[in-house]
């Protein structure tokens, strides 16, 4: 028993559940401020159906464009962010909620759990994410307007998201690794630790926009139903 | 511990931001994750590379005070020199780049990954622009012509009433005036009556025909609204007044919105949140395709086939923003059954004229609205199109403007104006 063993006990441990309460209040905090503001009633006629917008764009948002991002015209002026933007959170979800060891993390919080994928394709897509993030990063630093429109924050933003992903990549090629690589406590450590880290930071930042988006989306597809338009 | 207090037009234009910020303006705030996509659909963005013009930073002014405000973090990053607060300079800066690279077109939206209302956001920039009184000299002209004379062209009531009376005599229409009791008040705008008269002629014609009980208002002749443009909620009620009050006067059923983008924007889809409805506003196209499916008009099949390919540009306020983009591919599914051919990016995705907004009443942006306007110029190309029709008056002024500037063979065409010609008489 060392103090590597004590420091992991501790990092998936009391600073893990620590840092998911501040996840969590942050979180309810920012969406309680946002929803005190105050909304104003719509009291325009419809031409269109609200409720038939919002379906149409979510299942445009969700279902069409991560896919097939071309149908899209603006896409062609966006390649790189349309096509990583839409590998890294694809490949995001798939590891957290399909990948063998997240399930059990879920499963030890929730009390149940589902069937996962094969660790083959978790490892395929959980590699993606990590390319598709160095893209939408070099895409970040060569693109004049996302040069313009990143403050300290947007960087900081992309690192926070990076660490517990390579660490966790790292972790299953371990193995393959190890060799030259930190030992595998170590790595679990600064696994945990870079996921403690990005908890308590989302509330405080734009990575909280998961949230936010089901504000948007559905005001969108409000606007656009009530005009009869697509949204 | 000092308190700095920010000089006056930064003071005044923080207090409007704070002052607009709901729930509304901070979810689609907070949505946003910076990914810069608003950039590619903005015309401004891609006719001229400027990064400025990316829609989600001409919002920049607006995120920071909302964040400065309003969250933890903002005030953080504000105290740690990590963010910028809103300037004097900032004010002067921002101004042109959203009256003048901005046409509140909200093509942005329509691919914002998080579906961000973009469009209003800039509109909230201009009020706070407008509340520090840093407008180009130009619109806040207009404005004062609109305020005081009634028209921002500068169309005196006697001249409206010569204007009408010129029009239906030269072209022999009856053009109701001031008829209590009509169904329908149609409110023209003075580009119509100084520039494209024969669109009133046209209207006119079409209304007669389908034996509409129709009238126009003097008190309420212009349906512009330039208060829109500027940002400033006072006077857009003020102008907004003229109309609504003629039309509960007149006992109206229904206000017909002629060529004008932004009004109906604001008449039908603004104005019930913000002033009591005297009755039901519509646009013009609509009117016309319900006219033809009631059969109380009739029109001559393939009227405009010859004469080579018709296109339709969708206007931002009428198509995108109104929701008539199926009415005028009726019509001209009827008019031109062979000839008429879509542009690339169309319906909902349409690209701007670049002169709405107030854009075209603003000098100092020519250069602009013309290098914008290319755009427009090969989208025509690319289909071969030797005419053009479109539903706004605003769009039409670009179109025969830039047009000739740019030597262009192509006609713009006023929609109702074809209808017009193409109608049989029973």
């Amino acid at each position: 028993m060392g103090s590597t063993d004590a420091t992991l006990v501790f990092a998936r441990g009391p600073l893990f559940y620590t840092a998911l309460m501040i996840f969590i209040v942050g979180m309810a905090y920012r969406l309680v401020s946002v929803l005190l503001l105050g909304w104003k009633r719509d009291r325009v006629p419809n031409k269109g159906s609200k409720l038939r917008g919002v379906a149409v764009t979510y299942a445009k948002g969700l279902l069409i464009f991560p896919f097939i991002p071309w149908v899209k015209k603006t896409f062609r002026g966006n390649q790189t962010t349309y096509l990583a933007g839409g590998m890294f959170h694809f490949g995001l979800f798939v590891v957290i909620f399909l990948g063998t060891a997240h399930m059990l993390v879920w499963k030890s919080l929730l009390g149940f759990g589902w069937p996962t994928l094969a660790l083959p394709i978790v490892d395929f897509l959980s590699a993606a994410a990590i390319v598709a993030m160095i893209a939408l990063f070099v895409n970040r630093l060569a693109n004049p307007v996302l040069r313009l429109i990143s403050g300290p924050s947007e960087w900081l933003n992309l690192l926070i998201v990076f660490l517990p992903m390579v660490t966790g990549y790292g972790l299953t090629h371990h193995r393959l690794l190890g060799i030259v690589a930190l030992p595998y406590e170590n790595l679990y450590i600064m696994h945990m630790m870079s996921i403690n880290l990005m908890l308590i930071w989302i509330p405080f930042s734009r990575i909280s926009h998961f949230m936010f988006y089901f504000f948007s989306r559905t005001y969108h597809g409000a606007q656009a139903g009530k005009r009869a338009v697509m949204p | 511990m000092t308190t700095t207090i920010a000089p006056a037009p930064a003071r005044a234009a923080i207090d409007s931001f704070i002052h607009t910020t709901g729930s509304w303006v901070a979810s689609q705030l907070d949505a946003c994750t910076r990914c810069g996509i608003c950039a590619e659909a903005c015309h401004f963005y891609e006719a001229t590379g400027n990064p400025e013009f990316a829609p989600v930073w001409k919002v920049e002014l607006l995120r920071r005070a909302y964040e400065q405000r309003f969250t933890l973090t903002g005030r953080a990053k504000l105290m740690l020199g990590l963010d910028k607060p809103v300037t004097d300079e900032d004010i002067s800066h921002w101004s042109p780049i959203v009256y003048e690279a901005c046409t509140l077109c909200n093509k942005c939206a329509m691919v914002c990954p998080m579906g961000i209302q973009l469009g209003p956001l800039i509109h909230d920039v201009r009020e706070a622009m407008a509340e520090a009184e840093i407008i180009p000299a130009d619109l806040v002209e207009a404005v004062r012509k609109q305020e005081e004379i009634g028209s921002p062209l500068g169309v005196t009531d006697d001249a409206w009433v010569d204007r009408i009376e010129w029009i239906a005599d030269e072209w022999e229409v009856e053009i109701p005036i001031d008829v209590k009791g009509s169904d329908t008040m149609v409110a023209f705008t003075s580009i119509e009556l100084m520039k494209f008269p024969e669109n009133i002629v046209a209207i006119a014609k079409i209304l007669n025909a389908a034996g509409e009980k129709w009238t126009i208002s003097t008190p309420g002749r212009e349906v512009v609204n330039f208060g829109v443009f500027e940002g400033n909620p006072d006077r857009v009620k003020l102008f907004m007044a003229r109309l609504l009050d003629s039309a509960k006067e007149l006992g109206v059923k229904r206000l017909v919105v002629t060529e004008c983008g932004h009004a109906y924007d604001l008449l039908r889809w603004t104005a019930p949140n913000m002033v009591e409805m005297p009755c039901e506003v519509t646009h013009i196209v609509a009117v016309i395709d319900e006219l033809i499916k009631a059969k109380r008009i009739t029109l001559r099949p393939g009227a405009f086939d010859e004469g080579g390919t018709i296109t339709f540009h969708d206007a931002c306020k009428i198509q995108r923003r109104g929701g008539h983009i199926e009415e005028p591919r009726n019509i001209l599914k009827l008019l031109a059954p062979t000839s008429f051919k879509e542009l690339d990016r169309c319906r909902e995705e349409s690209v701007c004229c670049g002169g709405g907004g107030g854009v075209i009443a603003i000098k100092e942006a020519d250069p602009l609205r013309y290098k914008v306007f290319e755009l427009k110029i090969r989208q025509m190309e690319e289909v071969g199109a030797t005419r053009v029709a479109m539903t706004c008056a605003n769009c039409r002024l670009q179109f025969t403007e830039s047009l000739q500037h740019f030597g262009s063979p192509v006609k713009a065409v006023g929609l109702s104006h074809l209808v017009a010609e193409a109608l049989v008489e029973e």
